[in-house]
């Protein structure tokens, strides 16, 4: 049984492109094309605004909160072709970083895992991917990957950080090496998997292939201990795809079908322990889905957008489970 | 769990009815955001205003419910000391134990029910046990009512009373009633004894028994058939009541259907009847006897509920029958996660192999205690839960540990402390981290140095080092000494730090007027290359007072270090580029510092030559 417990009023003006939990599940933010990003508090049932953040020229299309361990630091993108940080310092929200390195408009941000340090992978409809290193008193290294995807660059998503078999022995100070990988979805149907050399260049390790229209999201899941590590992907062509790799090397990556959508499939995204996958799509609908035993996956879930009058009050009797 | 019997549930979400418009969504930790959008990714923006609002949904609300937390905690306890069991008995003892454990259930749940009862609103969400609520808690209000009022034979519920009792079971209690009616009322007197007599004379089997079935039927054919005697000979027939009790007890369907409003469900009337009609029932024959009652009772009335399925399911044995209907029907993963559990020690669960949890007992624990973690504090019990998972506990509860928000330092302790007790070493770290890291932004450094001591991060403690030591350049005293003075074996954590606990020491020493364990404490941090470069000039600067002292104090040898260190650390600095007027001021002041310290230097190698060279002692 779902049951709506809160309902946030953002008072965007327009669309609202997204909306994120922080790590925690005390904070909101969203972001819309008003060009505004908001960030709310909704602890407790209750929704207080914290911050009502200008900056974009444009429609806002994502935002992305890094570890807490970072501070209070949110990222979001926008048509503009901007990507930009805002840090909450002394209890007020500002912009503290600025990257106009791309030729068009930003689709996608997403912070790496914490273990890395502070790292925002963007990908833009310039075909290209940035990587922004915070470097330590208010100054961020970019890396830029041309030419990623052709016409464009939707999606991108990190790996899960593997903690190195030496992590133990590392002498005292000394930063453990990993290998950072992330995963990158585009309009050349491909879904592309990148990874950073010792000498600190990212290089093209994988590219999977199997979706016929522009890839919309890709969504590297959780670790959940075992020995696989396993994407998914949605796309223009209606499919969404569950992708595992079973070896060590991670070089095989086998696609299985999740279901044909009707619709353009426009996102994908794990819950915190991996075991449910949600799918959002052109039909209005947001599924949600689990592997069952035979390896099959099913539909367990179905959250519907309500279909009625317009209404702006939400009572008990319109909250309707079967 | 494999095939889904039927389409998914669907939730409605309240919103504008919309062609063009899509939901996006997000997962929290422990619930879902939903938001009208277009993904479609339009520069202009539409004439028509979207939906401004957010809907954070979550299932198992039911975890929020006050009441159900006493039962979630104190079913926590019994699902920890059944766990335990497993290591330790063995056959009959062990048998004892788990049927024990389940009426420990059974009577944790009775009293959730009657705290329910006594709430007039809210919804029953453990619907399984109605039955316990109408007829043991509702019987027992009744009967005190009737008991302890004036007449009780007059109440107007007597004969309900008593008709409840007789159904329900409970004959010497309806005995003890009918004896009430006696007295009441000579001219029912008679009656009322046979009617006792043949309560009190109906041959149950019970456990110390020692009868065997066939006797015991026989017995019971011919208390049956003296029943029936009773009847025909019309010894109720001037109490219509009496007379339908005994119709009762002949376990005559018409009589109690009669009853339908005391019986109030088919599973009480199944019950009843077999008691008085069939009381040696075989286990097998259950289901049918259930399924007749269902259709006899509800006479083609209504559909059958979820409930009366999971029952149906329960009649015919049929334990993965039952989990399944229980899943879908019940709100939250409770019951079926204990009763799984339960079933499991049992051995009476084969288990499937599932994706999630290597059996379903686990994937149902799992999913319970994921659950509980939505609670700010329930997470504790989830804890537990975990731990009984041997295949995916572990990693499920480093998932949501993590999650948890620190709002307070006691729950940041308690959370470490659960981590800590289970050697997620990562996870540690990651939250101490988080924790330090707040704690140098508040600018509380001491705090800060401790948490990083504590998930022990070199890196970190090196940053806060640093931060202390600069503190101090530019106030010129310590905060936190406390925490620098005492901090024992942990200042090995990193080098920075130790440079800070030594340096911390030296001051220490410098008050205490040791001056020459003072002196030889700086030069050795100096010389053992503990001490970062950029503080040398810092450690110098502390060693004049020293190099001025009445007394000498460091010897030649130490003064030829302290120089050699001075000229090393002058040398290397050579100026750059063109300097500004700043830099010319500060290059002013440090010239002028090494000036004063080349003097200082100077003056006490020949003092301290001239005392190692002359004859006296000291």
């Amino acid at each position: 049984m779902v049951s709506v417990i809160n309902t946030v009023d953002t008072s965007h003006e327009d669309m609202i492109h997204d909306a994120q939990m922080d790590y925690y599940g005390t904070r909101l933010a969203t972001c819309s094309s008003d060009r505004s990003v908001k960030i709310f508090d909704v602890r407790n049932g209750g929704q207080i605004l914290i911050a009502d953040l200008r900056g974009h020229e444009g429609p806002v299309w994502q935002v992305a909160w890094a570890h807490p361990m970072y501070g209070n630091i949110l990222a979001s993108c926008s048509y503009d072709r901007k990507v930009i940080i805002w840090k909450e310092e002394n209890g007020t929200w500002e912009k503290t970083h600025e990257h106009m390195g791309h030729d068009s408009s930003v689709n996608s941000v997403c912070w790496a895992p914490h273990d890395y340090g502070l790292i925002l992978a963007c990908g833009s409809s310039d075909g290209a991917i940035s990587l922004l290193t915070y470097t330590g008193l208010g100054q961020w290294e970019v890396k830029k990957i041309s030419n990623a995807h052709t016409i464009g660059c939707n999606a991108v998503s990190w790996a899960p950080a593997v903690v190195p078999g030496s992590l133990i022995d590392q002498p005292s100070g000394q930063k453990p090496s990993y290998i950072k990988k992330f995963a990158s979805g585009g309009c050349d149907n491909l879904i592309k998997l990148w990874k950073e050399e010792e000498d600190g260049q990212w290089k093209e390790e994988q590219k999977l292939e199997a979706h016929s229209d522009w890839v919309r999201d890709v969504a590297w899941a959780p670790s959940i201990g075992l020995p696989t590590s396993t994407i998914a992907s949605c796309s223009q062509d209606g499919r969404v795809f569950i992708w595992t790799c079973d070896d060590a090397s991670g070089n095989t990556w086998s696609p299985k079908l999740l279901h044909k959508f009707n619709d353009v499939v426009w996102h994908v995204s794990w819950s915190i322990t991996a075991n449910i996958l949600a799918v959002s799509g052109g039909d209005n609908k947001v599924t949600l889905w689990k592997e069952s035993v035979d390896g099959q996956w099913v539909c367990i879930s179905d959250v519907n957008k309500g279909q009625g009058s317009v209404s702006t009050s939400i009572t008990e009797g319109q909250q309707n489970e079967q | 769990m494999e095939e889904l019997d039927g389409e998914p549930t669907v939730t409605l979400i309240p919103g504008v009815n919309s062609q063009k418009k899509q939901m996006c969504f997000d997962w929290g930790p422990g619930e879902m955001l939903v938001c009208e959008t277009s993904f479609s990714k339009k520069e202009k923006s539409e004439m028509v205003p979207g939906c401004p609002y957010i809907h954070i949904i979550r299932k198992d609300i039911d975890v929020y419910c006050k009441i159900l937390r006493k039962l979630f905690n104190e079913s926590h306890g019994i699902f920890v000391g059944l766990q335990r069991i497993e290591e330790e008995l063995t056959g009959k003892s062990r048998k004892a134990q788990l049927v024990r454990v389940s009426k420990n259930y059974r009577s944790v749940i009775r009293a959730c029910m009657e705290e329910m009862h006594q709430l007039a609103t809210g919804p029953l969400l453990l619907h399984l046990l109605d039955w316990v609520r109408l007829h043991v808690c509702e019987v027992d209000s009744l009967s005190a009512d009737v008991l302890g009022s004036e007449n009780p034979s007059k109440h107007k519920d007597f004969w309900k009373l008593v008709t409840v009792l007789v159904l329900q079971g409970r004959l010497d209690e309806a005995r003890q009633m009918l004896s009430k009616e006696a007295d009441a009322s000579p001219s029912s007197a008679g009656m009322c004894r046979v009617l006792g007599d043949l309560m009190r004379t109906m041959p149950v089997l019970s456990p110390g028994n020692t009868q065997t079935l066939t006797e015991l039927e026989l017995k019971w054919q011919h208390w049956h058939e003296e029943c029936e005697r009773h009847l025909q000979d019309g010894t109720f027939a001037s109490s219509p009541h009496l007379e339908a009790l005994c119709k009762i007890m002949l376990g005559d369907e018409a009589a109690l259907l009669e009853e339908k409003e005391l019986l109030s469900n088919w599973y009480h009337f199944l019950v009843t009847r077999l008691l008085y009609s069939h009381p040696t029932v075989k286990p097998m024959d259950l289901h049918r006897y259930a399924q007749s009652s269902l259709d006899v009772f509800l006479g083609g009335e209504s559909n059958t509920e979820p409930l009366d399925n999971i029952l149906l399911a329960a009649f015919e044995f049929d334990i993965h029958q039952v989990i399944k209907e229980c899943s879908t029907a019940l709100s939250n993963w409770w019951f079926v996660a204990h009763l799984t559990d339960l079933l499991d020690h049992c051995k009476l669960l084969q288990s499937h192999n599932l994706y999630f949890g290597s059996n379903m007992r686990e994937f149902l624990l799992l999913e319970y205690a994921s659950g509980l973690f939505a609670h700010h504090s329930l997470w504790q019990l989830g804890v537990d839960y975990f731990d009984y998972c041997p295949e995916l506990g572990r990693v499920s509860l480093e998932l949501h540990i993590e999650r948890i928000p620190l709002s307070t330092e006691q729950k940041a302790l308690k959370v470490l402390r659960v981590c800590e007790q289970r050697q997620m070493t990562e996870q540690v770290r990651s939250i101490c981290k988080i924790l330090a890291m707040k704690a140098v932004r508040n600018n509380r450094l001491g705090s800060a140095l401790s948490w990083s001591i504590r998930a022990k991060d070199a890196a970190f403690a090196t940053l806060v080092s640093d931060r202390f030591l600069r503190d101090y350049c530019e106030r010129g005293c310590f905060s936190d000494l406390d925490l620098i003075d005492n901090l024992g074996p942990a200042m090995m954590l990193s080098d920075r730090l130790t440079f800070l606990g030594k340096y911390r020491e030296f001051h220490r020493l410098y008050g205490e007027k040791r001056f020459v364990d003072a002196a030889a404490l700086l030069l050795s941090l100096m010389t053992s290359q503990i001490a970062p470069r950029s503080f040398w000039m810092t450690l110098l600067t502390d060693a004049l007072p020293l190099l001025e002292q009445k007394q000498v104090i460091f010897s030649a040898e130490q003064t030829y270090e302290l120089m050699r260190c001075l000229e090393d650390l002058t040398s290397g600095r050579l100026v750059h580029g063109e300097p500004d007027a700043q830099q010319l001021q500060d290059d002013d002041i440090e010239t002028t510092k090494v000036e004063m310290l080349r003097i200082g230097l100077a003056r006490n190698l020949a003092r301290s030559i001239i005392k190692e060279g002359s004859l006296e002692g000291s």
